[in-house]
């Protein structure tokens, strides 16, 4: 199936976009150049050292990645992905259900070394078969983000689901009491400093 | 409060009582709650409580690592082991970019087709059976065995499969598995027949489902239903078509959908799919090429920082699972977003009114595994 | 005079009653329908044509406790589940067995990690078990197995030969 055309959806969800963008998870640290070689010693017959030789030339930097960018199906399972600010969370879900997006997935992510949780939105198309994932970060002292679940129905419970394992609010979600968890449970079991 | 008796019948009283149905009860499938309240024998609102078979599927994804991991994937939802295995080492291998020969995509698509029809031939048995027809899930049984010796005498187990390993399957089929499919392709048909002239056709259960459970496309779509629920009303939308994986792009079959939206409809296409997959099974048994069964894998699996994601389509819906991975041998996260929880999701808005009894057809049509649902 | 006892082994056998009600209670056990995960299959299979569990009197699933005498935990027990269990136990009336079938029952199978939260590692953390079968999930055969060895635990006398193998 050839990929579907997602010019137009990315081109609306731009102005949505995360102002400061950084890439999660962090990508490992690019290899060090290869050092010169060091000149030849002198020969012991007094002839000219050889000429050290050229540097090897720089390899040309990664261009930054983009908050809203088209991505290769085949290598990340989804053909679009779309950092969005978590005030437009809402507008962005607007924006796919006009479109005629369902909802797939709602998940939630604990970056705990750079102090961010995540939430990533994942929507599907049923007739061109899309796949469409927003993102959002939050701070981890106080995750908070605008429910959607008055976009999509089937936000509700996967946002309560993200609600037990890390905590994050959803505001405007009107059942936040535990759903996976025992009711009397008061703690979030995949945040990454949780011991039972 | 049971509704005074003088109030007429059908007229909203406000007089309500709240039905504990489960978790302990036989018509919920597992280990369901679901709180009703109830104006008489009417539903007011149904609320699913999920969570008592909770196993933290997702946390455990953190602390093993990713090969340790696979037998988990079975036990998501039992009945459909095959492709939930599926489509987590279909996740590590488009993050690693590993090769799987086609020998193995094969032995994967037969085995999981298998596995398909073996999971509806258990929804419509227990479906049935809450219906109050006892006898079908016996005949339901006896053609699962066989697809079960068939599936034991290559991986070794009857329900909780941990057979596909990162680059292919962990053993190789002999020619005995491949006539074994072949003779129950040939035993199946007209046992499907059979079902349909004794039971489908049966007026007890067409009254019953008929016009029971209306679900339309868009509520489908609000809620994430996909699978038979959303075949069932109309939707033409199967991951082997939309987002094809293995070699599923090289066989001949079609999509039951019925635009109906009801209880039938969700029931007809789960009849029609066991014939579909007997279709996919004996166009593969016969063109099941020579080969390896695995490719190469490295001896540890570290995988490069990122996030990739793999769709299959279980027996009962859309699987899709997100792996994260910060460089390490166990994975940062996995999430399993798993077909019944999306199903049963709706069951809120769409069981609103009915008659109690329908409601019980209603959730035995969307044909629930309840661990798929708290994994 | 001394009246003998007349010698009538030929028409009457003597018994205890204990006996005789335990062989009753052997013989027709009817199992709480109580399948929480995938042994629940196992066990559904169990009573089911090829394993057939009605040969041993089993295979009448009551869903009521009040009605069943033994609890065949089938599955994985949950902490939001346990006081539930322990209810359902509860309701039964005496007398009343409990089998754990499968590894989850036993222990809390492939579940337990150190800092899992959420599982009970074993039914006989909640109440005492009678017979356990080992398994992920155990064939039905294994379930027929465990039932005639709590058949053997009520009756003293293992009713049905084992196979020896060679």
């Amino acid at each position: 199936m050839s990929a579907p055309d997602l010019t137009s959806l990315a081109a609306e969800l731009q102005p949505l976009a995360a102002a400061d963008f950084v890439q999660l998870p962090p990508p490992p640290p690019a290899p060090k150049p290869a050092a010169p070689a060091k000149p030849a010693a002198p020969a012991a017959d007094g002839a000219a050292p050889a000429p050290a030789p050229a540097p090897a030339p720089a390899v040309p930097p990664a261009p930054p990645p983009q908050p809203v960018a088209l991505c290769d199906f085949a290598a990340r399972g989804v053909h679009l992905e779309a950092v969005v600010r978590p005030e437009c969370v809402v507008d962005a879900a607007k924006v796919l259900d006009r479109a005629g997006y369902a909802i797939d997935a709602v998940t939630g992510m604990d970056w705990m070394a750079q102090g961010l949780m995540e939430v990533i939105y994942d929507f599907l198309h049923f007739t061109s078969g899309a796949r469409v994932a927003i993102r959002a970060r939050l701070p981890r002292e106080n995750p908070r983000i605008a429910s959607i679940h008055t976009v999509f129905s089937g936000a509700d419970w996967h946002e309560r689901e993200t609600h037990d394992m890390f905590g994050i609010v959803f505001d405007g979600n009107p059942n936040q009491t535990p759903f996976l968890l025992p009711d009397d449970a008061d703690y979030h079991p995949l945040r990454k400093d949780f011991k039972a | 409060m049971i509704a005074p008796k003088d109030s007429p019948a059908g007229a909203s009283s406000n007089e309500t009582f709240t039905l504990n149905l489960g978790p302990q009860h036989p018509a919920t499938h597992g280990v369901l709650r679901v709180k009703l309240t109830m104006d008489g024998e009417y539903i007011t609102r149904a609320e699913p409580v999920p969570g008592y078979i909770h196993r933290m599927h997702e946390k455990m994804g953190e602390n093993r690592t990713w090969a340790q991991y696979l037998p988990n994937t079975s036990r998501v939802d039992y009945l459909s082991a095959m492709t939930y295995t599926h489509a987590y080492v279909g996740a590590v291998e488009r993050a690693l970019k590993l090769e799987v020969p086609l020998r193995a995509e094969f032995i994967r698509v037969i085995t999981s087709e298998l596995n398909r029809i073996s999971s509806h031939l258990v929804g419509w048995g227990a479906f049935v059976m809450d219906l109050g027809g006892f006898t079908p899930i016996l005949y339901a049984f006896d053609d699962r065995e066989k697809i079960l010796d068939l599936l034991e005498a290559v991986t070794g187990s009857r329900l909780t499969y941990c057979y596909y390993r990162f680059g292919g399957v962990a053993n190789d089929v002999d020619a005995a598995f491949l006539e074994g499919c072949k003779a129950f392709v040939t035993h199946m048909r007209p046992r499907l027949k059979f079902y349909r002239d004794l039971v489908t056709d049966n007026v007890i259960l067409r009254n019953r489902l008929e016009g029971i459970g209306p679900v339309s496309a868009d509520m489908c779509r609000r809620y994430g239903a996909c699978g038979p629920v959303l075949r069932g009303s109309g939707v033409a939308y199967d991951v082997r078509r939309a987002e094809p994986y293995s070699i599923y792009d090289q066989f001949d079959f079609e999509i039951p959908h019925y635009p109906q939206g009801d209880s039938m409809a969700r029931y007809n296409v789960r009849m029609d799919e066991i014939e579909q997959s007997l279709r996919i099974i004996e166009q593969a048994v016969a063109k099941i090429p020579e080969g390896p069964v695995m490719g190469k894998v490295p001896r540890v699996l570290k995988l490069p920082a990122g996030d990739t994601c793999y769709a299959t389509e279980a027996a009962r819906g859309r699987l899709l699972v997100r792996i994260t991975s910060d460089g390490k041998d166990t994975p940062y996260r996995v999430r399993l977003r798993t077909p019944c929880f999306c199903n049963l999701s709706l069951f809120e808005e769409a069981s609103q009114g009915m008659l109690l009894a329908d409601a019980l057809a209603f959730m035995g049509s969307l044909d629930l595994v309840i661990p798929d649902i708290d994994r | 005079m001394e009246t003998q006892q007349p010698d009538c082994s030929q028409i009457v056998k003597l018994a205890k009653l204990e006996d005789l009600l335990a062989l009753g209670r052997a013989n027709s056990l009817w199992p709480l329908t109580f399948g929480l995960a995938c042994c629940a299959i196992e066990m559904m299979a169990s009573g089911m044509a090829r394993f057939d569990l009605s040969r041993f009197g089993a295979e009448v699933f009551r869903p009521s406790p009040r009605q069943a005498d033994v609890m065949i935990v089938a599955g994985t027990i949950n902490k939001k589940m346990a006081p539930a269990v322990k209810t359902l136990y509860d309701q039964m009336l005496e007398p009343k067995w409990v089998i754990a079938m499968g590894n989850c029952a036993i222990s809390g199978g492939p579940f337990v990690y150190e800092g899992q939260y959420s599982v009970v590692e074993g039914v006989e953390k909640l109440f005492p078990v009678d017979v356990y079968i080992p398994g992920c999930p155990p064939r039905p055969e294994a379930l027929i197995e465990g039932i005639l060895k709590l058949e053997e635990k009520l009756t003293g006398k293992r009713r049905w030969p084992r196979v020896d193998v060679p």
